[in-house]
């Protein structure tokens, strides 16, 4: 990376007056031109940290730096962050044109030049001939693009996103998701967007951050995070997880509820207690028993989603959860020895 | 059927208009026209008409014009407050709705009369007690005595828009570069303009054509047109067709301002 990070968050900590909630100790930098997506359950202060970059709350303690200026005890004004919020806040009484040069009224940008940037932003998200309109005359999603448009028509420092998806239908969302994805790459913008969905963290981010009781758990990219997540709340926050508890009877050998597993050689002695994760589409359906790893399987659930099936099977004295092409009678399943990863003990 | 059931639900606010507003009206305004136009001509030769006229006219514009600065910052305040908060300041502002007039100026001159103790007090304090005693008597004294019980009539009016309005709009000009100053004015007040004008036509109507608090506080010695109505009613040998000119003309101005303010209103709610 050349120069300094877009958004840097040293050591940051909140906390909210009078309670317990709030962030800390957040270190995060996010480099030009990079998405992160911030994904967590609801009040693990994903909103808190987007309100702190923006200068809307103030930190407790630590530094903000955005563009490399420490922007700690700045305004939100001076902070210079487009913000897109999740009711987009457009001003209802405004243009849509006139809403996106907003920002360039208030910095006394000519009202000629005003215009034609405002015009250029509403073309770029493809609302080019709607700027005579109210905003209330027009879609959730447009709306939502006209918010984006009026956050970057000033050129500021960061984007910041707070679940800018979350109002809107799902196949609209889908197609959102890619615009906001096409329109901050095309800017090149340092951009933070909230959200609990997995989903759309892990096909929109370059890296994903998780939160958990404010404080980030982990900060990687959506493959890492997916692949090797740090530990059980990541793993079962983002995607779908089976947590197996046992303990190590070799060092490729664990006893757990579900039977003895064949898992990746590791140095530990017998009896220590591990916490290992199978991802479901990992797992494969096996017509008879036989082989290392095969488990005799009783369907629980078992749901069909047309491509796929996501199903519950009782598997010795624990469960399993499947997803599967597959869409016979399942019987036994096989969990392939390098599925089997081992995660912090419980 | 729906067009019946909704006859019968109208039916017992018609009746009391019909008996207490539009009877009445149409009985003072046949008074009013017994000799065609004459009692109106009679009303404008008084010699107090368009002294009571302006004096009233000042009345209702600063009386309205502080009422509604005051309320909408009161209920800007209070629109911020948690609703508990908020619910319990309400009800104590709204305490002056319920005094009668006759005890609002009672109280106005034990505080700020001639003996008043806050006259008293800014006396001690170096002001010249002799001009605050007198400044209650003028229309301007009126317009602050009245703004005591018209300024509830605003924070109730406008508090529900204030509470109601998307606050991440003040944050998202804040944060496009707008100072909280161009925020105020090119985000908020633009939105409650109309709910704030329909609440200053609502306190100016009501403080043009009150008199109670007015004849309690300065008896018939101050010229506003309900004192002057007092007056021709209570005279001896009343010329009662010009008493009833004058009503309909006191009642026309203030239908006049409530039409107006149903207009802003309208303009909201289509904005809505």
């Amino acid at each position: 990376m050349n120069g300094p990070p877009a958004v840097r968050l040293q050591d940051v900590s909140f906390r909210y007056p009078g309670g317990a909630a709030g962030v800390f100790d957040i270190g995060l930098e996010i480099a030009p031109g990079e998405l992160v997506v911030c994904i967590g359950p609801s009040g693990c202060g994903k909103t808190t940290l987007l309100r702190l970059i923006a200068g809307f709350l103030r930190v407790d303690a630590g530094r903000v730096e955005l563009g490399g200026r420490d922007v700690t005890a700045a305004t939100v004004r001076s902070r210079e962050c487009g913000v897109v919020f999740q009711s987009y806040a457009l001003f209802p009484h405004m243009s849509v044109r006139a809403n996106v040069a907003y920002p360039l009224r208030v910095r006394k940008v000519e009202v000629g030049a005003r215009e034609r940037r405002a015009e250029a932003m509403l073309e770029l998200v493809d609302l080019a001939g709607f700027g005579d309109r109210l905003p209330g005359e027009l879609s959730g999603g447009q709306q939502q693009r006209v918010a984006l448009a009026r956050a970057l028509v000033f050129e500021p420092r960061a984007l910041l996103l707070d679940e800018p998806l979350s109002a809107l239908d799902a196949a609209t969302r889908l197609t959102m998701r890619d615009e906001i994805r096409r329109i901050q790459k095309r800017q090149n913008i340092a951009s933070l967007l909230i959200t609990h969905d997995q989903d759309e963290a892990l096909s929109l981010a370059d890296r994903v951050a998780v939160l958990r009781d404010g404080r980030l758990v982990q900060v990687a990219t959506p493959q890492e995070i997916y692949d090797h997540p740090a530990d059980a709340f990541v793993a079962n926050f983002v995607g779908r997880a089976n947590l197996i508890d046992g303990e190590v009877v070799a060092g490729d050998a664990v006893d757990t509820p579900i039977g003895r597993l064949a898992v990746p050689a590791r140095s530990q002695p017998p009896g220590t207690r591990v916490r290992l994760l199978v991802r479901p589409e990992r797992i494969l359906p096996q017509p008879a028993a036989g082989g290392e790893n095969v488990f005799a399987a009783a369907v629980v659930h078992d749901r069909f989603f047309g491509a796929n099936r996501e199903i519950e099977l009782a598997v010795g004295r624990g469960s399993l959860k499947v997803e599967t092409t597959v869409r016979g009678e399942i019987t036994h399943v096989h969990v392939p020895r390098d599925a089997v990863q081992f995660l912090s003990p419980p | 059927m729906r067009l019946r059931r909704e006859l019968l639900l109208a039916a017992p606010a018609a009746l009391l208009l019909a008996g207490f507003f539009l009877l009445p009206v149409a009985a003072v305004a046949v008074d009013a026209l017994r000799e065609g136009t004459l009692a109106f001509t009679r009303v404008f030769a008084l010699p107090a008409f368009w002294p009571s006229l302006a004096g009233s006219l000042l009345l209702t514009l600063v009386a309205a014009s502080v009422s509604t600065l005051i309320g909408v910052a009161v209920a800007l305040h209070l629109s911020r407050l948690p609703e508990r908060q908020r619910t319990l300041l309400s009800f104590v502002i709204a305490l002056p709705l319920t005094f009668s007039g006759l005890i609002v100026a009672y109280g106005f001159i034990l505080g700020y009369g001639r003996a008043g103790f806050v006259t008293q007090l800014l006396g001690l304090a170096g002001f010249d007690a002799a001009v605050i005693g007198k400044a209650l008597f003028t229309p301007v004294g009126l317009a602050f005595a009245s703004s005591y019980y018209l300024i509830p009539r605003v924070v109730m009016g406008i508090l529900p828009v204030l509470v109601n309005f998307d606050r991440a709009q003040m944050a998202a000009a804040e944060s496009l570069g707008a100072t909280p100053s161009q925020a105020f004015r090119q985000v908020m007040l633009p939105q409650v303009a109309a709910p704030v004008g329909a609440a200053f036509c609502l306190v100016a109507a009501v403080v043009f054509g009150a008199y109670g608090t007015a004849l309690a506080l300065v008896g018939t010695q101050l010229h506003i047109l309900p004192l002057q109505l007092y007056s021709l009613i209570s005279e001896t040998g009343t010329d009662f067709p010009a008493a009833a000119a004058l009503a309909l003309l006191i009642a026309a101005v203030c239908s006049t301002i409530m039409t107006t303010g149903e207009w802003f209103g309208s303009r909201h709610e289509r904005h809505l």
